[in-house]
């Protein structure tokens, strides 16, 4: 479904972000992409659906190239792929409906939707959405009242909108304590089992990966260090954890990460 | 540790660094790498230098060579010309101990030789600002009788319709056998009479000395009660003049039942030939007294009117201002127009010319805008708009510069437009910012207003800087009642919609 080739993302600073990243993502995965911040995750993320550019390599959208894509073109792979992000990036001061709302921008009328104006059919999808995550009766809220977990929500109900074939998230928890980072990767699993989205997600911590991930690729420095399943990462070696977070890391976090190992 | 070898490696040994310092200033410090403190330690003595001897120049100019003019200087202004001197060559033995033991110790020197600096420029300060604090608590006394009325102006702010009664009583000029007699009295209408009727008028000797004309007394009644009565001569040609004793108007006031009595001394008063002969002169006695209800007096119409004009003044600049500078803030915003060379050319133009506006005075704007516009409120209204377009520029841009990215890579991750991008999350996020600063520079074009007047650009300042120049105190003290209360209104009113809103 999607496949990704010789990508190499060269920031105009000189910062090498990606160097000749390729995988490929199968339809219905659960992919996690863990690595140490600035190893790249988010930059490749990005890359995916275009928010940065490329410098080389090609993605490949069921065979189409994404790189190569003219701004329609771009559009309409956009809307295929929901988004969610470390920070929910809701447009604050807006009400929750009108950020779910915006979900559907890339399917209704440029023109008519500039005055707010949608469809009552997407207005319906908006309801349901919210009603799928839980926050139905917040609709005509300011987004910026809801505490951090419900505005994660709603940026889900937001991809939700896009009727999305795959969900790019990028950290989706990392604003979150852990019982709402359960809980939000809950609702992208449902997603990917009920619904058979693809996810394609970036992690910080090793014990959320174990329990969802389908299959995991270790970035550091740019560069895939380790590929694995669901369960080559619950049964890691040091080794593995070493190459991927670095000498100092693995100092830090051994101690939960033997323990783990010795159950 | 590492400092320490840097200062090593710089090959100037303390000694050599505290004499560099004694011969040029700053240099020791230069030589041991504190470029920065070497230069600002040099700059500092020179500029204070070359002020000091300009400010000699001043205090005993035309004084030739230096040693005298500074001699004489000295003598004028011991107190100034004393400290700084002493200031400035501290600073110098300063310079060089601190080079000297910067490269002895390694350690980085102190601020101490900075505080010392701060204090050089202001006793200079407070010379060339000519600060005098003497002068100003022992002259307040002679300040306070306009002060007093421009605090409380309020006596001005409503008059009465007057009414000017008066009568007169003829004298005979000279004196004859046949004076003439007192005039008819009439119930009901002030009378006056003189006793004599007739006279001499007041002279000039050949060396210009006044002699004195003969004396009458006037004595008056139906007159209103306790009000000021002036005294006035109608020569034989008809032309009116007020009486004067001894260089003072002449003016008495009216007992319980309206009749007063007061002494005169004939006046003096060139007469033309064709005069001459048996004149008869008319003494009157005039009074004015207010009647009718009380109404509002010309200096608070004009004031409310003027304020009126000044509000809508500065809200027209405004609503212009807004409406111009948008497009100009889109231009000035970095992170719109970095994209290309030629945008980030059109970027820094923008910026420069909203700095160069910006850094001109409304004033000075209304002063330009007087002359291609004429007198009048329109020219106040160009002035702060062309001032607003620059202020609201820059505060937009960066505005647009702050805004938070995440929500605009959200909007463009599912899809949307360049337009819905625009609406959906860079519109939303404008809103605050905008309202505020809005309304924050209606409040500041209002108050601009208020003194933009002064050079001809309408509204209240105009009316002001008339009533000033008049030395009318009572009616600039209204105005300034208005403007004060208008900010005030207007603070609060801008505080409380920007809370709202924001």
């Amino acid at each position: 479904m999607l496949e990704i080739k010789h990508l190499t993302k060269i920031y105009p600073d000189g910062t090498i972000a990606l160097r000749d990243v390729s995988f490929t993502v199968e339809e219905g995965e659960f992919l996690i992409i863990i690595g140490l911040s600035g190893s790249g995750k988010s930059t490749l993320l990005r890359c995916i659906n275009r928010l940065i550019e490329p410098t080389e390599g090609q993605i490949l959208w069921d065979g189409m190239d994404i790189t190569a894509a003219d701004a329609v073109q771009l559009r309409h792979i956009r809307r295929q792929i929901g988004m969610i992000f470390q920070q929910f990036n809701l447009v604050k001061r807006a009400t929750v409906m009108t950020n779910v709302l915006s979900g559907r921008l890339g399917y209704v009328n440029p023109w008519a939707s500039l005055l707010h104006r949608f469809p009552p059919a997407d207005r319906e999808m908006a309801r349901r959405a919210l009603e799928r995550v839980g926050l139905a009766d917040q609709a005509h809220k300011r987004a910026d009242e809801l505490s951090g977990g419900q505005q994660q929500r709603v940026g889900i109900a937001r991809a939700l909108m896009q009727q999305p074939r795959m969900v790019l998230a990028d950290e989706p928890v990392a604003s979150l304590d852990p019982v709402l980072a359960h809980s939000i990767l809950g609702d992208l699993e449902r997603l990917n089992q009920e619904e058979g989205i693809t996810v394609l997600c970036s992690l910080h911590y090793l014990d959320l990966v174990q329990r969802y991930a389908t299959r995991v690729i270790g970035l550091r420095d740019g560069r895939i260090v380790y590929r694995g399943t669901g369960d080559d990462i619950r049964n890691m070696t040091d080794a593995e954890f070493k190459e991927i977070y670095g000498e100092e890391a693995v100092r830090v976090s051994v101690g939960p990460h033997a323990k783990e190992e010795t159950r | 540790m590492t400092t320490t070898t840097q200062r090593t490696t710089a090959g100037v040994s303390a000694p050599t660094a505290g004499l560099a310092s004694l011969f040029v200033p700053g240099l020791g410090q230069m030589l041991i790498r504190q470029t920065r403190r070497g230069l600002l330690i040099l700059g500092s003595l020179v500029s204070a230098l070359g002020l000091l001897a300009w400010r000699v120049h001043l205090i005993a100019h035309r004084t030739a060579g230096v040693w005298p003019a500074f001699e004489k200087a000295l003598r004028r202004q011991p107190v100034f010309v004393g400290l700084v001197t002493i200031g400035i060559i501290i600073l110098w033995l300063w310079a060089s101990r601190d080079a000297y033991r910067q490269a002895s110790t390694g350690q980085p020197g102190g601020m101490g030789i900075f505080v010392l600096i701060v204090a050089i420029f202001f006793v200079l300060g407070w010379q060339i600002g000519e600060i005098d604090l003497y002068k100003a608590v022992t002259e307040l006394p002679d300040a306070w009788p306009p002060l007093s009325k421009v605090l409380w102006p309020w006596g001005a702010a409503f008059v009465r319709e007057t009414e000017e009664i008066g009568a007169s009583a003829p004298i005979l000029v000279p004196c004859d056998d046949n004076p003439p007699a007192p005039p008819e009295e009439v119930a009901g209408q002030p009378y006056v009479m003189a006793e004599p009727t007739c006279g001499e008028l007041s002279s000039l000797d050949e060396n210009n000395q006044i002699i004195p004309g003969s004396r009458l007394t006037l004595t008056g009644r139906g007159f209103a009660p306790h009000t000021e009565t002036q005294i006035w001569w109608a020569d034989p040609l008809g032309n009116e003049f007020r009486h004067r004793q001894g260089g003072e108007y002449v003016t008495v006031e009216t007992d319980d039942e309206g009749r007063f009595q007061v002494e005169l001394i004939l006046p003096y008063r060139l007469v033309p030939p064709s005069a001459a002969g048996r004149q008869i002169w008319h003494v009157e006695a005039r009074q004015v007294s207010a009647v009718g209800d009380l109404k509002p007096s010309e200096a608070l119409t004009l004031s409310v009117g003027r304020m009126v004009e000044t509000i809508f003044l500065g809200m027209m600049a405004t609503v212009f201002g807004i409406v111009l500078s948008i497009p100009v803030s889109f231009l000035a915003a970095r992170n719109l127009m970095s994209g290309s060379r030629l945008t980030l050319l059109i970027y820094y133009l923008t910026r420069t010319v909203l700095n160069i506006i910006r850094s001109i005075e409304p004033m000075i704007w209304a002063i330009i805008a007087v002359i291609v516009v004429g007198l009048g409120p329109f020219a106040g209204i160009v002035a702060l708009t062309i001032h607003s377009i620059a202020a609201l520029g820059k505060l937009y841009s960066e505005a647009i510069e702050g805004i938070d990215p995440g929500p605009i890579e959200a909007i463009q991750a599912t899809g949307a437009t360049r337009l819905q991008t625009i609406v959906f999350a860079v519109v939303p996020q404008m809103i605050p910012p905008f309202v505020s600063f809005s309304i924050y520079r209606w409040d500041i074009n209002v108050r601009m207003s208020t003194v933009i007047g002064l050079v001809g650009g309408g509204g209240i300042g105009f009316i002001l800087i008339q009533y000033i120049r008049l030395l009318d105190y009572r009616a600039a003290g209204i105005a300034v009642w208005f403007i004060a209360i208008t900010v005030a209104v207007l603070d609060y009113i801008s505080a409380e919609i920007r809370r709202r809103f924001v």
